[in-house]
Protein backbone atom coordinates (compact mmCIF):
# COMPACT_ATOMS: atom_id res chain seq x y z
CA UNK A 1 0.00 0.00 0.00
CA UNK A 2 3.05 1.86 0.40
CA UNK A 3 3.54 2.18 -3.32
CA UNK A 4 0.13 2.81 -4.00
CA UNK A 5 -0.24 5.62 -2.01
CA UNK A 6 3.40 7.00 -3.38
CA UNK A 7 1.68 6.80 -6.52
CA UNK A 8 2.44 3.30 -8.01
CA UNK A 9 -1.51 2.93 -9.06
CA UNK A 10 -0.70 -0.42 -10.66
CA UNK A 11 0.25 -1.90 -7.32
CA UNK A 12 -3.64 -2.18 -6.28
CA UNK A 13 -3.51 -4.74 -8.91
CA UNK A 14 -1.71 -6.95 -6.23
CA UNK A 15 -3.44 -6.09 -3.13
CA UNK A 16 -6.95 -6.41 -4.67
CA UNK A 17 -5.53 -10.17 -5.82
CA UNK A 18 -4.93 -10.72 -2.35
CA UNK A 19 -7.97 -8.95 -0.14
CA UNK A 20 -10.72 -8.72 -2.94
CA UNK A 21 -12.31 -12.44 -1.47
CA UNK A 22 -12.08 -11.59 1.94
CA UNK A 23 -13.96 -7.96 1.87
CA UNK A 24 -16.37 -9.48 -0.60
CA UNK A 25 -16.95 -12.23 2.37
CA UNK A 26 -17.19 -9.65 5.10
CA UNK A 27 -19.75 -8.10 2.92
CA UNK A 28 -21.52 -11.20 1.81
CA UNK A 29 -22.01 -11.84 5.85
CA UNK A 30 -22.67 -8.35 7.05
CA UNK A 31 -25.76 -7.78 4.54
CA UNK A 32 -26.91 -11.47 2.39
CA UNK A 33 -26.67 -9.70 -0.84
CA UNK A 34 -24.05 -10.49 -3.33
CA UNK A 35 -24.51 -8.07 -6.09
CA UNK A 36 -24.47 -5.25 -3.01
CA UNK A 37 -21.30 -6.93 -2.04
CA UNK A 38 -19.92 -6.71 -5.26
CA UNK A 39 -20.34 -3.22 -5.53
CA UNK A 40 -18.89 -2.12 -2.52
CA UNK A 41 -15.76 -4.18 -2.97
CA UNK A 42 -15.32 -2.17 -6.02
CA UNK A 43 -16.37 0.90 -4.08
CA UNK A 44 -13.66 0.03 -1.42
CA UNK A 45 -11.24 -0.33 -3.97
CA UNK A 46 -11.46 2.90 -5.64
CA UNK A 47 -11.97 4.79 -2.16
CA UNK A 48 -8.51 3.41 -1.03
CA UNK A 49 -6.96 5.11 -4.58
CA UNK A 50 -8.82 8.17 -3.65
CA UNK A 51 -7.78 8.33 -0.26
CA UNK A 52 -4.31 6.95 -0.63
CA UNK A 53 -2.83 9.22 1.17
CA UNK A 54 -4.95 8.83 4.62
CA UNK A 55 -3.23 5.45 5.03
CA UNK A 56 -0.61 5.24 7.79
CA UNK A 57 2.54 2.81 7.27
CA UNK A 58 2.52 1.82 10.72
CA UNK A 59 -0.98 0.90 11.20
CA UNK A 60 -1.96 -2.59 9.95
CA UNK A 61 -3.26 -2.42 6.16
CA UNK A 62 -6.09 -4.68 6.93
CA UNK A 63 -7.93 -2.73 9.76
CA UNK A 64 -7.75 0.45 7.37
CA UNK A 65 -9.05 -1.34 4.81
CA UNK A 66 -11.89 -2.73 7.03
CA UNK A 67 -12.23 1.28 8.73
CA UNK A 68 -13.07 1.95 4.58
CA UNK A 69 -15.51 -0.96 4.23
CA UNK A 70 -17.36 -0.27 7.23
CA UNK A 71 -18.07 3.33 5.87
CA UNK A 72 -18.76 2.00 2.07
CA UNK A 73 -21.41 -0.09 3.58
CA UNK A 74 -22.95 2.29 6.30
CA UNK A 75 -23.12 5.40 3.09
CA UNK A 76 -24.75 2.88 0.72
CA UNK A 77 -27.39 1.78 3.29
CA UNK A 78 -28.41 5.26 3.80
CA UNK A 79 -28.10 5.75 0.81
CA UNK A 80 -30.68 2.73 -0.60
CA UNK A 81 -32.30 2.10 2.85
CA UNK A 82 -31.07 -1.59 1.84
CA UNK A 83 -32.65 -4.13 3.75
CA UNK A 84 -30.41 -7.02 5.21
CA UNK A 85 -31.29 -10.19 3.60
CA UNK A 86 -29.06 -12.42 5.34
CA UNK A 87 -31.87 -15.25 6.40
CA UNK A 88 -32.51 -15.68 2.85
CA UNK A 89 -28.90 -16.23 1.20
CA UNK A 90 -29.00 -18.94 -0.98
CA UNK A 91 -28.15 -22.06 0.30
CA UNK A 92 -27.93 -25.40 -1.63
CA UNK A 93 -28.63 -28.35 0.79
CA UNK A 94 -27.12 -31.19 -1.46
CA UNK A 95 -28.13 -35.00 -0.75
CA UNK A 96 -25.72 -37.20 1.18
CA UNK A 97 -25.06 -39.02 4.20
CA UNK A 98 -26.86 -38.53 7.19
CA UNK A 99 -24.58 -37.09 9.06
CA UNK A 100 -23.24 -34.85 6.00
CA UNK A 101 -26.61 -33.74 5.59
CA UNK A 102 -27.31 -32.67 9.45
CA UNK A 103 -23.75 -30.64 9.41
CA UNK A 104 -25.57 -28.61 6.38
CA UNK A 105 -28.35 -28.28 8.15
CA UNK A 106 -26.48 -27.10 11.52
CA UNK A 107 -24.80 -24.73 9.38
CA UNK A 108 -27.65 -23.24 7.78
CA UNK A 109 -29.46 -23.27 11.14
CA UNK A 110 -26.36 -20.81 12.25
CA UNK A 111 -26.29 -18.61 9.12
CA UNK A 112 -29.93 -18.12 9.97
CA UNK A 113 -28.63 -16.96 13.27
CA UNK A 114 -26.38 -14.39 12.46
CA UNK A 115 -28.68 -13.20 10.69
CA UNK A 116 -30.77 -12.81 13.59
CA UNK A 117 -28.01 -11.69 15.45
CA UNK A 118 -27.46 -7.63 16.21
CA UNK A 119 -25.38 -5.83 13.18
CA UNK A 120 -22.43 -4.74 16.00
CA UNK A 121 -22.51 -8.71 17.26
CA UNK A 122 -22.79 -10.42 13.79
CA UNK A 123 -19.46 -7.77 12.66
CA UNK A 124 -17.33 -8.99 15.44
CA UNK A 125 -17.55 -12.38 14.17
CA UNK A 126 -17.26 -11.87 11.00
CA UNK A 127 -13.89 -9.72 11.78
CA UNK A 128 -12.95 -12.14 14.10
CA UNK A 129 -13.88 -15.73 12.59
CA UNK A 130 -14.57 -15.34 9.14
CA UNK A 131 -11.93 -12.41 8.50
CA UNK A 132 -9.40 -14.18 11.22
CA UNK A 133 -8.74 -10.51 12.41
CA UNK A 134 -6.27 -10.19 15.44
CA UNK A 135 -7.86 -8.15 18.51
CA UNK A 136 -5.52 -5.68 17.89
CA UNK A 137 -6.78 -5.33 14.25
CA UNK A 138 -10.37 -5.14 15.36
CA UNK A 139 -9.53 -2.64 18.31
CA UNK A 140 -8.29 -0.63 15.61
CA UNK A 141 -11.41 -1.04 13.08
CA UNK A 142 -13.77 -0.17 15.83
CA UNK A 143 -11.59 2.25 17.76
CA UNK A 144 -11.66 0.77 21.32
CA UNK A 145 -9.13 -0.95 23.50
CA UNK A 146 -8.09 -4.71 23.02
CA UNK A 147 -9.80 -5.63 26.29
CA UNK A 148 -12.99 -4.60 25.17
CA UNK A 149 -12.76 -6.18 22.04
CA UNK A 150 -12.20 -10.00 24.09
CA UNK A 151 -15.68 -9.15 26.50
CA UNK A 152 -17.40 -8.71 23.27
CA UNK A 153 -16.54 -11.22 20.61
CA UNK A 154 -17.32 -13.79 23.44
CA UNK A 155 -20.86 -11.99 24.39
CA UNK A 156 -21.28 -12.24 20.30
CA UNK A 157 -20.69 -16.16 20.26
CA UNK A 158 -22.49 -16.58 23.27
CA UNK A 159 -25.66 -14.56 21.99
CA UNK A 160 -25.41 -16.39 18.79
CA UNK A 161 -24.82 -19.86 20.49
CA UNK A 162 -28.55 -18.70 22.36
CA UNK A 163 -30.24 -17.86 18.90
CA UNK A 164 -28.99 -21.22 17.51
CA UNK A 165 -30.23 -23.24 20.39
CA UNK A 166 -33.67 -21.16 20.42
CA UNK A 167 -34.30 -22.15 16.53
CA UNK A 168 -33.04 -26.02 17.02
CA UNK A 169 -35.70 -26.27 19.54
CA UNK A 170 -37.79 -24.73 17.57
CA UNK A 171 -36.71 -26.88 14.75
CA UNK A 172 -37.21 -29.78 16.86
CA UNK A 173 -40.27 -28.72 18.26
CA UNK A 174 -41.81 -28.79 14.28
CA UNK A 175 -39.88 -31.21 12.69
CA UNK A 176 -41.66 -31.07 9.38
CA UNK A 177 -40.86 -27.64 8.86
CA UNK A 178 -39.02 -26.74 6.11
CA UNK A 179 -35.75 -24.91 6.13
CA UNK A 180 -36.32 -22.71 3.70
CA UNK B 1 -8.03 -16.49 36.53
CA UNK B 2 -11.70 -16.85 37.57
CA UNK B 3 -14.68 -17.31 35.63
CA UNK B 4 -14.72 -14.59 33.94
CA UNK B 5 -11.11 -14.51 32.86
CA UNK B 6 -11.57 -17.60 31.21
CA UNK B 7 -14.56 -16.60 29.48
CA UNK B 8 -12.91 -13.63 27.71
CA UNK B 9 -10.58 -15.65 26.22
CA UNK B 10 -12.36 -18.81 25.18
CA UNK B 11 -12.05 -17.06 21.59
CA UNK B 12 -7.79 -16.96 21.91
CA UNK B 13 -7.76 -20.13 23.82
CA UNK B 14 -9.44 -21.82 20.16
CA UNK B 15 -7.70 -19.74 17.87
CA UNK B 16 -4.91 -20.62 20.11
CA UNK B 17 -3.25 -17.32 20.87
CA UNK B 18 -2.75 -17.49 24.53
CA UNK B 19 0.71 -17.41 25.77
CA UNK B 20 2.01 -20.04 27.74
CA UNK B 21 1.59 -19.09 31.17
CA UNK B 22 -2.30 -18.08 30.19
CA UNK B 23 -2.57 -21.37 28.65
CA UNK B 24 -1.96 -23.13 31.81
CA UNK B 25 -4.22 -21.05 33.87
CA UNK B 26 -6.75 -21.09 31.23
CA UNK B 27 -6.95 -25.10 31.44
CA UNK B 28 -6.04 -25.19 35.41
CA UNK B 29 -9.64 -23.43 35.70
CA UNK B 30 -11.22 -25.16 32.80
CA UNK B 31 -10.29 -28.50 34.83
CA UNK B 32 -11.70 -27.50 37.90
CA UNK B 33 -14.51 -25.68 36.58
CA UNK B 34 -18.01 -27.85 35.75
CA UNK B 35 -19.81 -24.91 34.67
CA UNK B 36 -17.29 -23.23 32.39
CA UNK B 37 -16.70 -26.50 30.88
CA UNK B 38 -20.01 -26.78 30.10
CA UNK B 39 -20.45 -23.51 28.75
CA UNK B 40 -16.65 -23.66 26.77
CA UNK B 41 -18.08 -26.94 25.09
CA UNK B 42 -21.38 -25.19 23.43
CA UNK B 43 -19.48 -22.86 22.55
CA UNK B 44 -16.85 -24.43 20.73
CA UNK B 45 -19.40 -26.56 18.62
CA UNK B 46 -20.99 -23.24 17.37
CA UNK B 47 -17.07 -21.57 17.18
CA UNK B 48 -16.48 -24.49 14.65
CA UNK B 49 -19.72 -24.59 12.90
CA UNK B 50 -18.99 -21.21 11.91
CA UNK B 51 -15.68 -22.09 10.56
CA UNK B 52 -17.37 -24.45 8.24
CA UNK B 53 -19.39 -21.90 6.71
CA UNK B 54 -18.76 -22.24 2.73
CA UNK B 55 -16.49 -18.86 1.89
CA UNK B 56 -18.72 -17.21 -1.18
CA UNK B 57 -17.30 -16.41 -4.28
CA UNK B 58 -17.42 -13.41 -5.86
CA UNK B 59 -18.29 -13.26 -9.58
CA UNK B 60 -15.91 -12.39 -12.52
CA UNK B 61 -17.29 -9.27 -13.06
CA UNK B 62 -15.98 -7.70 -9.80
CA UNK B 63 -12.43 -8.28 -11.44
CA UNK B 64 -13.36 -6.96 -14.53
CA UNK B 65 -14.54 -3.79 -12.92
CA UNK B 66 -11.55 -3.23 -10.95
CA UNK B 67 -9.26 -3.54 -13.79
CA UNK B 68 -11.32 -1.04 -15.37
CA UNK B 69 -11.89 1.40 -12.75
CA UNK B 70 -7.46 0.90 -12.33
CA UNK B 71 -6.54 1.58 -15.76
CA UNK B 72 -8.85 4.58 -16.28
CA UNK B 73 -8.00 6.09 -12.80
CA UNK B 74 -4.17 5.45 -14.13
CA UNK B 75 -4.84 6.89 -17.50
CA UNK B 76 -6.44 10.06 -16.46
CA UNK B 77 -2.99 10.54 -14.00
CA UNK B 78 -1.16 10.66 -16.90
CA UNK B 79 -3.20 12.80 -18.96
CA UNK B 80 -3.93 15.15 -16.36
CA UNK B 81 -1.69 15.11 -13.50
CA UNK B 82 -3.54 17.92 -11.26
CA UNK B 83 -6.54 14.90 -10.80
CA UNK B 84 -3.80 14.17 -8.10
CA UNK B 85 -5.61 16.44 -6.27
CA UNK B 86 -9.14 15.62 -4.79
CA UNK B 87 -10.97 18.08 -6.42
CA UNK B 88 -11.90 15.72 -8.95
CA UNK B 89 -12.26 12.08 -7.00
CA UNK B 90 -16.16 12.27 -7.04
CA UNK B 91 -15.57 10.95 -11.25
CA UNK B 92 -14.05 7.46 -9.85
CA UNK B 93 -17.40 7.01 -7.84
CA UNK B 94 -18.19 3.08 -8.98
CA UNK B 95 -21.28 3.78 -10.51
CA UNK B 96 -19.65 6.37 -12.70
CA UNK B 97 -16.98 3.91 -13.06
CA UNK B 98 -19.35 1.89 -14.81
CA UNK B 99 -21.59 3.58 -16.71
CA UNK B 100 -18.16 5.37 -18.32
CA UNK B 101 -16.70 2.64 -19.51
CA UNK B 102 -20.30 1.11 -21.16
CA UNK B 103 -20.46 4.85 -22.56
CA UNK B 104 -17.52 5.09 -23.80
CA UNK B 105 -17.79 1.70 -25.36
CA UNK B 106 -21.42 2.23 -26.74
CA UNK B 107 -20.25 6.27 -27.52
CA UNK B 108 -17.12 4.74 -29.59
CA UNK B 109 -19.27 2.05 -31.25
CA UNK B 110 -22.06 4.75 -32.35
CA UNK B 111 -19.53 7.10 -33.72
CA UNK B 112 -17.69 4.16 -35.20
CA UNK B 113 -20.43 2.90 -37.37
CA UNK B 114 -21.81 6.19 -38.11
CA UNK B 115 -18.81 8.34 -39.38
CA UNK B 116 -15.67 7.29 -40.87
CA UNK B 117 -14.11 10.57 -38.84
CA UNK B 118 -13.79 8.43 -35.81
CA UNK B 119 -11.96 5.05 -37.06
CA UNK B 120 -8.45 6.22 -34.68
CA UNK B 121 -10.88 6.74 -31.92
CA UNK B 122 -12.58 2.88 -31.93
CA UNK B 123 -8.93 1.92 -32.51
CA UNK B 124 -7.96 3.11 -29.22
CA UNK B 125 -10.86 1.81 -27.59
CA UNK B 126 -10.39 -1.78 -28.86
CA UNK B 127 -6.97 -1.42 -27.55
CA UNK B 128 -7.68 -0.46 -24.15
CA UNK B 129 -10.77 -3.30 -24.06
CA UNK B 130 -7.86 -5.58 -25.37
CA UNK B 131 -5.34 -4.43 -22.56
CA UNK B 132 -7.90 -4.63 -19.93
CA UNK B 133 -8.98 -8.42 -21.36
CA UNK B 134 -4.79 -8.95 -21.28
CA UNK B 135 -4.64 -8.02 -17.65
CA UNK B 136 -7.39 -9.66 -16.70
CA UNK B 137 -6.61 -13.30 -18.53
CA UNK B 138 -2.91 -12.66 -17.04
CA UNK B 139 -4.10 -12.51 -13.63
CA UNK B 140 -6.22 -15.20 -13.54
CA UNK B 141 -3.53 -17.49 -14.83
CA UNK B 142 -1.07 -16.53 -11.46
CA UNK B 143 -3.73 -17.45 -9.02
CA UNK B 144 -3.55 -20.47 -6.34
CA UNK B 145 -6.90 -21.77 -7.34
CA UNK B 146 -6.97 -23.75 -9.85
CA UNK B 147 -10.59 -22.77 -10.83
CA UNK B 148 -9.38 -19.51 -11.21
CA UNK B 149 -6.32 -20.65 -13.32
CA UNK B 150 -8.77 -22.27 -15.51
CA UNK B 151 -11.37 -18.91 -15.77
CA UNK B 152 -7.95 -17.57 -16.51
CA UNK B 153 -7.71 -19.64 -19.82
CA UNK B 154 -10.67 -19.23 -20.84
CA UNK B 155 -10.25 -14.92 -20.72
CA UNK B 156 -7.38 -16.49 -23.05
CA UNK B 157 -9.66 -16.85 -25.51
CA UNK B 158 -11.03 -13.27 -25.63
CA UNK B 159 -7.33 -12.03 -26.19
CA UNK B 160 -6.13 -10.79 -30.15
CA UNK B 161 -4.24 -13.49 -31.73
CA UNK B 162 -1.21 -10.65 -31.89
CA UNK B 163 -1.02 -10.65 -27.59
CA UNK B 164 2.32 -12.25 -27.24
CA UNK B 165 2.42 -12.01 -23.55
CA UNK B 166 -0.61 -14.31 -23.46
CA UNK B 167 0.25 -16.63 -25.63
CA UNK B 168 3.87 -16.93 -23.03
CA UNK B 169 1.45 -17.38 -20.26
CA UNK B 170 -0.62 -20.01 -21.92
CA UNK B 171 2.91 -21.76 -22.73
CA UNK B 172 3.50 -21.43 -19.29
CA UNK B 173 0.52 -23.10 -17.88
CA UNK B 174 0.89 -26.08 -20.89
CA UNK B 175 4.68 -26.15 -19.45
CA UNK B 176 4.30 -25.77 -15.76
CA UNK B 177 0.90 -25.76 -14.24
CA UNK B 178 0.45 -28.11 -11.33
CA UNK B 179 -3.29 -28.80 -12.06
CA UNK B 180 -3.91 -31.15 -15.18
CA UNK B 181 -7.37 -29.91 -16.02
CA UNK B 182 -5.71 -26.51 -16.48
CA UNK B 183 -2.96 -27.80 -18.84
CA UNK B 184 -5.68 -29.36 -20.88
CA UNK B 185 -7.34 -26.49 -21.24
CA UNK B 186 -4.31 -23.97 -21.73
CA UNK B 187 -3.99 -26.44 -24.80
CA UNK B 188 -7.07 -26.18 -25.98
CA UNK B 189 -6.78 -22.27 -25.65
CA UNK B 190 -3.62 -22.19 -27.77
CA UNK B 191 -5.89 -23.38 -30.65
CA UNK B 192 -6.71 -19.90 -30.99
CA UNK B 193 -2.70 -19.13 -31.33
CA UNK B 194 -2.48 -21.58 -34.32
CA UNK B 195 -1.49 -18.45 -37.15
CA UNK B 196 1.49 -17.64 -34.87
CA UNK B 197 4.59 -18.78 -35.48
CA UNK B 198 5.62 -18.61 -31.84
CA UNK B 199 2.73 -20.29 -30.42
CA UNK B 200 2.85 -23.39 -32.74
CA UNK B 201 6.67 -24.06 -32.05
CA UNK B 202 5.31 -23.39 -27.94
CA UNK B 203 3.55 -26.08 -28.79
CA UNK B 204 5.91 -28.24 -30.35
CA UNK B 205 8.16 -27.59 -27.89
CA UNK B 206 5.61 -28.42 -24.81
CA UNK B 207 5.51 -32.22 -26.16
CA UNK B 208 8.68 -33.22 -24.75
CA UNK B 209 8.16 -31.46 -21.43
CA UNK B 210 5.17 -33.15 -20.18
CA UNK B 211 4.47 -35.87 -17.36
CA UNK B 212 0.77 -36.07 -17.73
CA UNK B 213 -0.43 -38.61 -21.07
CA UNK B 214 -3.50 -36.64 -21.27
CA UNK B 215 -1.94 -33.35 -22.00
CA UNK B 216 1.01 -35.40 -24.34
CA UNK B 217 -2.32 -36.65 -26.05
CA UNK B 218 -3.97 -33.43 -26.17
CA UNK B 219 -1.27 -31.77 -27.74
CA UNK B 220 -0.73 -34.12 -30.27
CA UNK B 221 -4.45 -33.97 -31.60
CA UNK B 222 -3.54 -30.33 -32.04
CA UNK B 223 -0.55 -30.75 -33.90
CA UNK B 224 -1.90 -32.61 -36.30
CA UNK B 225 -4.86 -30.37 -36.43
CA UNK B 226 -2.59 -27.62 -37.09
CA UNK B 227 -1.11 -29.66 -39.63
CA UNK B 228 2.37 -28.87 -38.33
CA UNK B 229 4.97 -31.26 -39.78
CA UNK B 230 7.94 -29.22 -37.67
CA UNK B 231 6.69 -31.28 -34.97
CA UNK B 232 7.85 -34.51 -36.40
CA UNK B 233 10.84 -34.66 -34.70
CA UNK B 234 9.51 -34.05 -31.28
CA UNK B 235 7.27 -37.03 -31.73
CA UNK B 236 9.64 -38.85 -32.90
CA UNK B 237 11.76 -37.95 -29.38
CA UNK B 238 8.88 -38.78 -27.65
CA UNK B 239 8.44 -42.22 -29.06
CA UNK B 240 11.78 -43.09 -28.17
CA UNK B 241 11.45 -42.01 -24.34
CA UNK B 242 11.63 -45.11 -22.48
CA UNK B 243 8.51 -44.80 -20.25
CA UNK B 244 6.45 -42.97 -22.78
CA UNK B 245 2.91 -44.55 -22.17
CA UNK B 246 1.39 -46.81 -24.52
CA UNK B 247 -1.72 -45.41 -25.02
CA UNK B 248 0.20 -42.13 -25.97
CA UNK B 249 3.24 -44.27 -28.14
CA UNK B 250 0.19 -45.74 -30.00
CA UNK B 251 -1.01 -42.07 -30.52
CA UNK B 252 2.20 -40.19 -31.55
CA UNK B 253 2.47 -43.14 -34.52
CA UNK B 254 -0.62 -41.84 -35.59
CA UNK B 255 -0.04 -38.08 -35.35
CA UNK B 256 3.48 -39.20 -37.03
CA UNK B 257 1.88 -40.75 -40.37
CA UNK B 258 -1.05 -37.84 -40.38
CA UNK B 259 1.46 -35.93 -40.71
CA UNK B 260 3.41 -37.25 -43.73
Amino acid sequence: MRQVRDGDLGSMAVLFERHHRPLFNYFVHMNGNRDFSEDLVQDVFVRMLKYRQSYQVDKPFSAWMYQIARNAQSDAMQKRRFEVELGHADVTITHGTDEKLRRQQEIELLRRAMARLPVDKRELLVLSRFQNLKYEEIASILGCEVGAVKVRVYRAVRALGQIFFELSQRRMAAPGEEMA
Amino acid sequence: MNCEDLKRNFVEYWRGNLNAAELENFEAHLASCEQCRAEADGLKQIWSTLGEMPEAEPGLGTRTRFYAALRDMERRELEHPEMRSHRFWWIRHPAFQGAFALAILAIGIFIGNTTARSSGQVAQLRTEVNSMKQLVTLSLLQQQNASDRLRGVNWAYRAEQSDTEVLAALLATVNHDSNVNVRLAAVDALRNFADSPVGRRGLVQALNKQASPMVEIAILDQLVEMREKSAKPAINALMGEGNVNPEVKEHANWALRQLQ
